[in-house]
């Protein structure tokens, strides 16, 4: 198992929430990614029988939303908002600048396995771009600066 | 046509209608029609790519635009409701266009590698280019590529199944197949994965698309994404002829198409002819690629004559006169009851007719049965059973039952085809479904309530519902009076306590037997199959006449194989309805005056050596009758057996004279299906190697015998047809049946009820025989839930013994996430494990232990 | 890092407003609590609903004030609730639509982090209104902290009597459950939404049936914008007449405006519909300008799904019909500028990859009508492209607008096509000299 029992329990609450338990499928990844940190097929089983809805249907559910890993990333998801707002305050030089900082390239991972680095669609922080997030956290208003202080107190939290 | 189909005059009513104009012409249709349908109706042509007749329009692909005056935008004509006053052109420039660039976008990362692309001449895409695209395509980048590894070819193959290969290049995304395997037959081993412009149809993460209507998905595949083993690469389509064909392996006679090339007398594939009264176009795995056993090459190839205790090959005159001669002697010296005939319902009715015709008169006897695995048949016509057995029923009035009940009756395993008629009520017109089973059955996901009932209650289960029903009030007392005192136990809740069902559920069944508008109330195998099945007959005959069933619908036992009720029909039982017997007796000139004997009786006759001569036709007890141990010995001690086959089997292998039998294919026939709807099947090719038909069979012996069965060919088709049209419903009693029960105590030592029946992809022994069945399942196997795996500590996959008071054999375990009681299940018909040595013919319900084998 | 969106609203001006009510109190940091809010007048409209007025009543009282759709569609929202049919035997629904995905709308967020009880108390009116008992708020999956305000405020709200059992003594019953997206802008789209919520895939669905009359589970369902919904207390407070006091005769009541990209003061601003999208970039009150003193390129007023406006056009009212009638959209109220250094053709490549990206795949134009057009755009951007490649992609745009299930197809073509007719030349260039003109200085600091 890799759900632990209180993913599972709160899984199965989720299903009662709902009139078809079907809806429970994406409150059912969203609990898995926060705990794993990334989805698997492994991790469908698992809901599967949690929830009593197909395979196959949280395999494609899964797979059309773009939120989650599905594969194992480093500790901190760094993901950089490159939409056109973001865009035209410096989100490609941003995301320059992290590769640079962080030695890796867009949608690598560093080598002791702390960020993971990538770029996604506008995440509803427009006027405050550029910005990014960092699992569950929204960073704005970003400075090389601010940059480089988020970076530093990461890597001390680690 | 002779046919007890019932026509539904429900859906008769006058529906309301709308009048619209398309390309100029007026056409009024039943409202709710869609603009594509009644374009289509009236013959003109709209290409579709996503749409299917039989699913749920989703408007995805876009081909069908028309355009509709007074709508700014091109219409979808698959999901646009024809309207009342529409005005509709379905050929208009602007309609040009539109699917021209619809076309162009499909094209855009197709590989068009129509050279190697085995749909070639029968894909939609090509033809569809052909008529209405443009002859460049604009697109000049590198085509998008779904590759395995890092070959980048056109032919980028995946098995997705045992059947099934799989090109994501060449796919159109128009998800019929996701949604048919879904809609239609409530399967999930298929999906689309990612989204966008890289969405891909695949089989579910480390899986296989292998599900008992998987080839379906081929067939609607509009271009070459999907495609088979069966079939790929072994012939241009164009080459091929058709033979119109039905299914010699279910009782629905879904319609097929036999796909052959008469110069080299093969057959390549078989695929659905649509019949809406019968299939929707849907056929099951085992009907689209059974047929490939008629092309094995280990058929029996010459008559085989028993020297010197072996069986040696001899010509078709030796045998003949062979058995003409040693059944003659038999019945100069014995008399004639010292014969037995016993005959495979896949048969065609002019096979079984002269096959009564000659067991009848020819020889003499009553000992005439087709029902080989059903043990302890009563001994006489008039029972509840053989009531139930007859009732009319229609595959159609499925589609339009608001209350469907499967009682006894893994659906999916046995009758395929009215499977996907109940899930379609359930998936179209929401209507309510009830399972109850002494096994928990894969159906069960469409059902509201799905009860698993104790191995052995089957009777008190259908008598806790009428219980439930006088308590709750739910029919008037007029017509529950008396029935109380004549069924056991004495309340709902005892009898629900006894079957060890939630007695709630029991009473959510009662109610909606009461209010269903038109109810659909099937029985199946289980009880057809059970011991002591009159009891559960009677108690569903009196649950009928309870709530008036069959006044507002259909309760009917469903006939099993292909000409099941054709040989009923035909009177190839001991005791044909009334009428029947009545009609054959005419056409015979008497009829004989020996005890009648069923299967099992004949079997004890012969154990008794009171028959001394066997002619066994197409069928193979030894592998089906449910007392593989008994069937043996009592079939052993023939002085004389013949066997008919197609194959060598367990049977063949002791009788005296083994006559090798042609296929369904190879000759035309008449069967009749489960509703009692007569069908023809066009032969396809020639009889292979030096087979022949079973009638051939049959009229050589009598005449070898002196003694023709029929004048002419035409003589022999009045007599079926006369057959035919007799009367064989038997009128439900008016009065209710006396249902006593007595729970016989599970065994000590054996105690998981064992469920003997056939895989989903198989039917009968022949399809072991075919190459593409056996990709599916090829051997036996013993099914059961995770719990009892667990309990038992094996897992899937592990070797295990499965031993009753009777036998033993030796499967492997597959696990099913469905199952959910300690029953367990395992399929006969493979002779990879005899299972039905595991079973007694008196016994209702049998019980083994497994152990798992030392690795 | 702080909790709330550091973003610049004009809270302070709403708060000096007699009218003005959207963003009155997002600076008060108490004011997402539940006691916060009913001591600035919360839930008072719900109590006065749910105690006197039938729901039809409610219906009308939105549909005269004018209220019309902010999340793009701008379809008017008392007309769209009267839609749901009165006999069927079906549950309904309403949903709140918080996928908030649109590049360059982020006003939805600051109602949600800041405010979460005006979105829950417009839903709930909203619910009685259609006689739903089940409410959901669909909120895009990223948003964490939006996720966890507006939850902490459903279950203040169900702890106050607010939501739930018998509310008010009244005998009406209603439930809210909070359901999270996994990161798909196509779940904004209504039909979509229901798929997703329903544990499909988020892929839209042909209309008709109208959710209206079958969305979610096949039953009766509405779904309205966070920001729609959030105006609905105060027109049931102050009534119909005093929304219509504010707006155009067409566009009535006030409206958040997310202005991002170069502008010196990029935040959400609300203002009176028909306000002035000249005044609103360059006013110090609001944008402030163009950074650096830069000339103006162009501007995109109702998020990336409009029409592209030149700097001539901006002297327009921001409302329905005037943005009509220079040839763009009020789309979700999104203004995104572009100063002179900025690509037409660059900027077109962003937006074409974000609807690409977001494709749900179901109808064939726009799955692979956006895949080739962001090839074509991208090659023409790096100075690749060929001659015709601008009337290719102009006739792929027209094969594509109003031929797909849901407007994402009309949404990725309708700013390509704007800008071929205005920057035309611009487009040539990069064809004729195989090169980007502009300089686009996107540097961040
Ligand atoms: C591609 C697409 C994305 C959309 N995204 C959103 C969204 O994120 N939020 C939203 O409120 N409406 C969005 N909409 C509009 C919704 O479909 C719908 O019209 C709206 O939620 C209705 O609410 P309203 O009447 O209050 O505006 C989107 C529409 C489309 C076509
Ligand atoms: S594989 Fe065939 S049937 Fe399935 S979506 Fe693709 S083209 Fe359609
Ligand atoms: S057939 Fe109508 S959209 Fe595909």
């Amino acid at each position: 198992m890799i759900l632990t029992e209180e993913s599972v329990k709160a899984i199965k609450e989720k299903v009662k929430l709902y009139p078809q338990r079907k809806s429970a499928i994406l409150p059912a990844l969203t609990i898995a990614y926060r705990q794993v940190g990334h989805l698997s097929d492994e991790i469908y089983q698992e809901i599967s029988r949690a929830t009593r809805i197909p395979y196959v249907e949280i395999a494609e559910a899964a797979t059309f939303y773009t939120m989650f890993p599905k594969a194992p990333r480093g500790k901190y998801l760094i993901q950089v908002c490159h939409n056109i707002s973001c865009a035209l305050l410096g989100a490609d030089s941003l995301i320059g600048y992290l590769e640079e900082k962080l030695g890796i390239k867009k949608g690598e991972t560093t080598p002791d396995n702390l960020f993971t680095l990538i770029s996604v669609e506008c995440l509803g922080s427009c006027a405050t771009a550029p910005m990014m997030q960092i699992n569950n956290d929204f960073y704005e208003n970003l400075t090389r600066a601010k940059v480089d202080e988020i970076l530093e107190e990461l890597k001390a939290k680690a | 046509m002779a046919t007890e189909t019932k026509k539904d005059t429900r859906t008769a009513q006058q529906a309301p209608t709308v009048t619209l104009t398309i390309d100029g012409q007026e056409v009024t249709v039943p409202k709710g029609t869609t603009v594509l349908e009644a374009a289509l109706g009236m013959g003109i042509h709209v290409p579709t790519f996503c749409w299917h007749p039989k699913l749920k329009s989703v408007g995805a692909c876009r081909m069908c635009y028309v355009e509709i005056e007074k709508m700014p935008k091109l219409a979808v004509s698959c999901a646009t409701e024809a309207m009342d006053g529409m005005v509709v052109h379905t050929d208009s420039d602007l309609v040009k266009r539109g699917r021209k660039a619809v076309i162009e976008f499909i094209l855009a990362n197709h590989p068009l590698d129509c050279p190697t692309c085995d749909k070639g001449g029968e894909c939609d895409l090509q033809d569809l280019t052909f008529k209405h695209g443009f002859d460049d395509s604009r697109y000049d980048f590198l085509k998008m590529r779904f590759t395995e590894g890092a070959v980048h070819t056109t032919f980028d193959d995946v098995r997705i199944g045992p059947e099934i290969i799989l090109n994501r290049n060449r796919c159109i995304l128009c998800y019929k197949c996701v949604r048919a395997n879904k809609e239609a037959f409530g399967e999930y081993d298929l999906g689309a994965f990612e989204r966008g412009n890289i969405t891909e149809i695949n089989a579910a993460p480390g899986r296989e698309v292998s599900n008992p209507f998987s080839g379906n998905l081929v067939e609607i595949c509009p271009v070459g994404a999907l495609t088979n083993t069966d079939w790929r690469y072994k012939i241009r389509v164009w080459l091929t002829k058709q033979a119109r064909s039905i299914c010699p392996f279910t009782s629905s006679g879904t319609n097929t198409l036999l796909w052959k090339e008469d110069h080299q007398q093969k057959i390549f594939r078989c695929t659905s002819r649509r019949n809406d009264d019968i299939d929707d176009g849907w056929i099951a795995d085992v009907t689209r690629y059974g047929w490939s056993y008629v092309m094995a090459e280990d058929r029996l190839q010459t008559p085989l004559v028993k020297k010197e205790g072996k069986q040696v090959p001899v010509s078709w005159e030796e045998a003949i006169d062979l058995v003409a001669r040693r059944l003659t002697e038999i019945d100069d010296t014995k008399g004639n009851v010292c014969i037995g005939g016993l005959i495979n319902p896949q048969l065609d009715n002019e096979s079984l007719h002269a096959f009564n015709k000659f067991m009848r008169v020819t020889i003499g006897a009553n000992n005439v049965d087709h029902r080989l695995d059903y043990p302890m048949l009563p001994a006489q016509g008039d029972t509840a059973y053989s009531i139930l057995s007859s009732q009319p029923f229609s595959i159609a009035d499925i589609d339009t039952s608001d209350v469907i009940v499967s009682f006894g009756s893994d659906m999916l395993k046995e009758h395929p085809n009215e499977y996907l008629r109940m899930r379609k009520a359930y998936m179209f017109r929401q209507a309510k479904v009830f399972t109850i089973n002494p096994y928990a059955v894969k159906n069960a996901d469409i059902a509201s309530v799905d009860v698993v009932y104790a191995p052995g209650t089957d009777e008190i289960v259908v008598n806790a519902i009428c219980l439930a029903a006088i308590e709750e009030k739910l029919v008037d007392a007029g017509r529950a009076a008396g029935l109380k005192d004549k069924i056991v136990p004495n309340s709902a809740a005892e009898a629900a306590e006894t079957a060890g069902v939630e007695l709630d559920d029991i009473k959510i069944i009662a109610r909606s037997l009461a209010d269903g508008k038109q109810v659909t109330f099937l029985v199946g195998e289980l009880v057809a199959r059970c011991a002591e099945r009159e009891p559960i007959a009677a108690a569903i005959a009196n649950l009928n006449r309870l709530f008036g069933l069959t006044d507002k619908g259909q309760v009917a036992r469903l006939a099993r194989y292909a000409n099941s009720k054709g040989a009923e029909k035909l009177g190839l039982t001991p005791f044909p309805a009334p009428e029947v017997k009545a009609k054959l007796e005419r056409i015979f000139g008497g009829w004989p005056e020996n005890e009648a004997l069923t299967t099992d009786k004949m079997l004890v006759q012969m154990n008794k050596e009171a028959i001394n001569a066997g002619l066994v036709v197409g069928a193979n007890p030894l592998l089906l009758y449910p007392d593989r141990e008994f069937a043996r010995e009592c079939l052993e001690r023939l002085d004389f057996l013949v066997v008919c086959d197609s194959f060598e089997t367990e049977t063949t292998a002791i009788a005296d004279v083994v006559l090798p039998l042609a296929s369904w294919a190879e000759y035309a026939g008449d069967y009749v299906n489960l509703e009692g709807r007569t069908q023809h099947a066009e032969a396809a090719i020639k009889p292979r190697f030096h087979s022949r038909p079973a009638l051939e069979i049959i009229e050589q012996l009598a005449r070898a015998m002196d003694k023709p069965l029929f004048e002419s060919a035409d003589e022999r088709r009045r007599e079926v047809a006369e057959v035919l049209a007799a009367q064989a419903v038997l009128p439900w009693p008016n009065d209710y049946f006396e249902v006593s029960f007595d729970n016989a105590a599970a065994d000590s030592e054996y105690t998981i009820p064992v469920f003997v029946g056939d895989d989903p992809h198989h039917a009968g022994h022949l399809t072991e025989k075919s190459p593409s069945l056996s990709n599916f399942v090829s051997e036996a196997y013993v099914e059961m839930s995770i719990e009892l795996a667990a309990k038992l500590d094996v897992k899937a996959g592990d070797s295990v013994r499965v031993e009753s008071e009777a036998g033993k054999v030796i499967v492997p375990v597959k696990v099913s996430d469905y199952l959910d009681t300690d029953a367990v299940f395992l399929p006969r018909n493979f002779s990879s494990a005899q299972v039905n040595s595991l079973l007694m013919r008196k016994k209702r319900v049998n019980r083994v232990k497994i152990t798992r084998v030392a690795d | 890092m702080s909790f709330y969106s550091p973003v610049i609203t004009n809270a302070a001006e709403v708060a000096q407003s007699d009218d003005l009510h959207l963003f009155r109190y997002v600076e008060d940091p108490e004011q997402h609590n539940v006691d916060t809010y009913e001591k600035h007048g919360g839930y008072v409209a719900w109590k006065k609903v749910l105690t006197s007025m039938q729901p039809d009543e409610v219906i009308a009282e939105v549909k005269n004030s004018g209220l019309r759709g902010r999340g793009g569609a701008g379809f008017p929202t008392g007309m769209k609730w009267g839609f749901v049919p009165k006999d069927s035997p079906k549950a309904r629904y309403l949903i709140c639509n918080a996928d908030e995905s649109e590049p360059g709308t982020c006003k939805d967020r600051v109602i949600m982090e800041r405010d979460p009880h005006a979105m829950i108390e417009g839903m709930a009116i909203g619910a009685y209104a259609i006689g739903s008992h089940l409410m959901f708020c669909y909120i895009r999956g990223e948003f964490g902290h939006c996720i966890d305000q507006v939850e902490a405020a459903m279950k203040q709200a169900y702890a106050k009597g607010h939501l739930g059992k018998n509310i008010y003594g009244s005998g009406y019953d209603l439930d809210m459950v909070v359901h999270t997206g996994g990161g798909a802008y196509i779940c904004g789209e209504e039909t979509a939404l229901l798929n997703s919520l329903e544990g499909e895939k988020g892929l839209s669905r042909i209309r008709p049936p109208f959710p209206a009359v079958a969305g979610l589970y096949a039953s009766p369902t509405i779904v309205n914008n966070v920001e729609t919904l959030a105006a609905v207390p105060h027109i049931i407070n102050r009534g119909a007449d005093w929304y219509k006091t504010m707006g155009t005769e067409k566009s009535a009541g006030s409206k958040i405006f997310s202005l991002t990209g170069h502008v010196n003061r990029p935040g959400n601003y609300e203002v009176p519909l028909g306000f002035n999208l000249k005044t609103l970039i360059y006013d110090e009150k609001y944008g402030a300008g163009i950074p650096n003193g830069k000339k103006l390129k162009a501007v995109i007023p109702g998020g990336a799904s409009t029409p592209y406006l030149k700097p001539d056009m901006i002297d327009v009212g921001l409302d329905y019909e005037s943005l009509a009638s220079v040839g763009s959209m009020l789309g979700s109220g999104a203004i995104i500028v572009l100063d002179e250094d900025t690509c037409i053709v660059w900027s077109i490549m962003k937006l074409i990859h974000f609807f690409r990206h977001e494709s749900c795949g179901k109808c064939t134009p726009c799955r692979e009508g956006t895949g080739w057009l962001e090839q074509l755009i991208t090659r023409i951007e790096h100075g690749e492209g060929r001659p015709g490649d601008i009337e290719k992609i102009d006739d792929l745009c027209g094969n594509i607008l109003g031929r797909t299930i849901c407007p994402l197809g009309d949404a990725a073509v309708m700013p390509i096509q704007s800008t071929i007719k205005h920057w035309r030349d611009e487009w040539q260039y990069h064809i004729d000299h195989k090169k980007c003109p502009c300089a686009n200085t996107h540097e961040f600091k």
